[in-house]
């Protein structure tokens, strides 16, 4: 049915390339990476490149017209400067639909500030109810004012593509009219190091699906999507962006953080995404992957790629190579990077590619390639094997 | 050698919190991974942690460790030849 | 539709792992409560078990626990809300980092203490490839997990439903709560709690889990027939919402036999009950649960527990009673009221089959 499809209606993105959807599209397109030397985060590891928000704490709460006085921490600062731009294109600025539900993903919640005041938290108290994940949500919810309904992912990499998920299947039972959905994640010492510990952070730019890829880079980032039936932005006079024709999520329960060698969740999640589009694989036109630049998951989930599309596959690319791993909010800062290529008819660069990986039958975009598109699919795996996937289409 | 063997021991039980096994139940030459001790990738890591913080022997990947953990013994050579701790 | 619960396991302050507890429940007298433990070496085999802390533990064990009762071993869902997470792993590794200043941190209490750690290490334990997710919404994390079964269910994508609700409380983290007021003061007991004349509950922990099913069969508990969460809601919200959720079966609030609510001994808390009861609910009896396993981001997964176990029994013992009535017999209808500093509201109904 017409009026039951899916489509969104606006996009707020804050990253390592900038604030808003503009400064993506150009850094996108003029291969402008946002990995560099660590500029904010204060730890004996700075070695390691990240990709930060060029703005800091007072400089966001600055332009949101947040007192300084106020109790807040990085991550829903993010958000609400991602959410603005989301907010105001899809018109939730002027006339508020009644039910609107707001779903956040996120892993680090107040940990950044949390880990700067432990254990103690002497004189910084206020921050001690800060701290969980879901009070960003709260956060964020409180600036906007007007939600009817709000929740919290946490499911690592994967949390803002089930934040999508989500928003699709309240939607779908009629429970709310709009749908606010994505996710934001600052960087922290604690993931940092937890990373670290890992052995999974690379101490250069990272090279996803590179056969001399050593490990991923860390990103900061938020960015929401606002989600409708397709009847109600009609009623409200919005204009639709694209459309949301297809997720899917799956666990690989294989292993707490490696994925299976033969990418079965991965493989799953891509397969049943397809099936819920109603869509056969030679029908996407663009894969962004998951591609960390890890040696477990880039080979894991070319495994699976390969698995699924056989002979045909379509150009893949791994825009953490400019972006960074953005963990909770990967899936939807991933989301609109796949978005804007569709619409402004490009595939991105899977930057510091060079070799060939021996096992997989394809080699990521090396450059940005023109190329019309009507569906394009996006990958987002986290820890614990859950993984997710979202396909976006053209209207027609 | 026996001292160091059994010290790897008793830190090895520590640091996976191997809660039901004494150094009595470690064959020193059985393998650690796999077989054995049945111990997997995180526990690799795990002791890559522990040479750095008790013998200061830096590893840079965990492929490193691969050879060097193959068993109890293995690893305490390693460790002889190479501590600076 | 219909959605059955077909097993239900806690652990908490009360008997682990079962139910015996629940006509006669202990009652609490400390401000810091934390669970009884069962004997995991029925669940969880030791090599398994180094790497978990408390809370995966009770994860674990209650997982299993409704697995084994029901055979459904490959869920089509398995979802978890926890308000805190993994937050003794966490300490651990927050604890060395700040101490040995990011050095020689160890990877396992990492990769243990994501939140998302309790749905993955069940999928892991039954090679499960399905539907797996985990909210971390506060007060309302059970719900949340609850909420997006039920619409799953609603739109044919599952038949059968993990879902669960799990938090532990550390000492350190009790005593950072107590700096902001979230926990009584002094002597605890039943009475004091219900003078809800000063700040603060009892902190205790919570591990609930469910396995659901969309058909009825002779294991079925009772029937969960809605759910729905707001944010701040004003009266005339709440009201709609929970008739338009009672209209879809043809009940109204007089059709209530009970309201199980989260007062907890909290002024501030309790005053939100309070005024529910007087617009909504003013002759309908109100119960609670907080009084007898604390409060915890997750408390209301053992609500969900004992409404269910009050509706297979067909009593609600007096023990549950907020305003002092005897035990109410043959039950067909239980709300669950709960709310999260009058911020995010749940209601879940659950009704005998």
């Amino acid at each position: 049915m017409m009026s039951e499809r899916i489509l969104v209606t606006g996009m707020g993105i804050i990253s390592g390339l900038g604030y808003g959807k503009q400064a993506t599209l150009d850094a996108l397109c003029s291969k402008h990476s946002g990995i560099g030397k660590m500029k904010y985060l204060q730890t004996i590891h700075n070695y390691y490149p990240v990709s930060e928000v060029p703005m800091s704490d007072a400089e966001m709460m600055d332009s949101l017209g947040i007192s300084s006085q106020t109790i807040i921490t990085r991550t829903p600062l993010l958000g609400i400067m991602a959410l603005k731009e989301a907010f105001i294109e899809a018109h939730l600025d002027k006339k508020r639909p009644r039910r609107i539900a707001f779903i956040n993903g996120t892993t680090v919640g107040g940990m950044e500030k949390s880990e700067q005041y432990y254990p103690d938290f002497q004189n910084t108290e206020a921050y001690i109810a800060a701290h969980d994940c879901g009070t960003s949500c709260e956060a964020i919810a409180e600036y906007f004012d007007g939600f009817d309904m709000i929740t919290t992912i946490s499911t690592a990499c994967s949390s803002a593509a089930n934040a999508i998920i989500l928003g699709a299947n309240l939607l779908k039972t009629g429970r709310v009219d709009v749908a606010i959905v994505g996710g934001t994640e600052c960087l922290s010492k604690f993931h940092l190091n937890g990373f670290s510990t890992l052995m999974i952070l690379d101490k250069e730019a990272c090279k996803p699906f590179d056969a001399k890829r050593v490990g991923l880079n860390l990103g900061e980032g938020a960015a929401y999507l606002v989600l409708e039936k397709e009847q109600h932005a009609k009623q409200r006079g919005v204009q639709p962006i694209c459309m949301l024709s297809g997720y899917a999520n799956t666990c690989d329960a294989y292993h707490q953080t490696a994925s299976s060698p033969d990418g079965q969740g991965a493989y799953l999640a891509m397969h049943n995404a397809l099936e819920n589009a109603h869509l056969h694989p030679h029908d996407i036109d663009y894969i962004n992957a998951h591609g960390t630049g890890t040696q477990n998951n880039d080979l894991s989930e070319g495994t699976a790629i390969m698995r699924v599309f056989n002979d045909n596959i379509p150009p893949v690319s791994s825009t953490k190579s400019f972006t960074g791993h953005t963990t909770s909010a990967a899936g939807s800062v991933e989301s609109i990077i796949s978005i804007l290529a569709l619409l402004h008819n490009f595939i991105p660069a899977n930057l510091n590619f060079n070799n060939p990986m021996p096992e997989l039958s394809f080699c990521p975009v090396k450059d940005t390639l023109t190329k019309k598109m009507q569906h394009v699919l996006t990958n987002s795996f986290g820890f614990g094997g859950n993984d997710s996937a979202c396909i976006f289409s053209k209207i027609d | 050698m026996d001292a160091l063997i059994l010290e790897l021991k008793k830190e090895i039980i520590e640091v996976l919190n191997l809660e039901e096994i004494t150094p009595e139940d470690i064959d020193e030459n059985a393998p650690l991974f796999g077989e054995g001790l049945g111990l997997d990738s995180i526990d690799a890591l795990e002791l890559i942690v522990l040479m750095e913080k008790n013998y200061g022997i830096k590893l840079n990947n965990a492929s490193e460790g691969r050879d060097i953990f193959k068993s109890v013994r293995i690893m305490a050579e390693y460790i002889e030849k190479h501590r600076t701790k | 539709m219909n959605i059955y619960i077909q097993a239900a396991a806690q652990i908490s302050a009360q008997e682990p792992l079962s139910h015996a507890w629940f006509q006669h429940p202990l009652p609490l007298s400390e401000r810091y409560v934390r669970s009884v433990e069962p004997d995991y070496k029925e669940y969880i085999n030791p090599m398994e078990a180094r790497r978990m802390g408390k809370i995966l533990k009770r994860a674990l064990a209650t997982s299993l626990n409704v697995v084994r009762k029901t055979g459904i071993n490959q869920p089509d869902a398995i979802i978890t809300g926890t308000g805190l997470g993994c937050i003794e792993n966490t300490e651990k590794f927050l604890t060395a980092m700040v101490r040995d200043k990011e050095m020689y941190l160890q990877p396992t209490y990492f990769m243990q203490s994501t939140h998302n750690t309790i749905s993955s290490q069940i999928a892991l334990h039954l090679k499960c490839n399905k539907y797996n997710t985990t909210y971390a919404q506060r007060g309302i994390s059970f719900e949340s997990s609850l909420l997006d079964a039920y619409m799953q269910f609603e739109l044919e994508k599952i038949r059968t439903a993990l879902v669960a609700g799990h938090d532990e409380m550390t000492p350190d983290y009790f005593v950072l709560l107590d700096k902001i007021n979230y926990w009584k003061k002094g002597e605890v007991n039943e009475a004091i709690l219900r003078k809800s004349d000063s700040v603060g509950a009892i902190s205790g922990e919570a591990s609930a889990c469910f396995m659901l099913e969309n058909k009825k069969s002779n294991l079925s508990v009772c029937e969960l027939k809605g759910i729905d969460i707001l944010y701040n809601p004003n009266q005339k919200r709440i009201k709609d919402a929970l008739e338009e959720l009672l209209g879809k079966h043809n009940l109204c609030i007089e059709n209530i036999d009970v309201v199980m609510t989260g007062i907890n001994g909290d002024k501030d808390n309790d005053a939100v009950y309070n005024e529910l009861e007087r617009n909504l609910f003013p002759s309908i009896p109100l119960a609670w649960y907080k009084h007898l396993v604390g409060e915890s981001f997750t408390a209301s997964g053992l609500a969900m527990f004992i409404s269910a176990m009050a509706l297979q029994e067909q009593v609600l013992p007096a023990s549950y009673l907020y305003n002092g009535s005897s035990a109410i017999q043959g039950l067909k209808n239980i709300l669950i009221y709960n709310h999260f500093q009058n911020k995010e509201h749940s209601f879940i109904l659950l009704s005998s089959c």
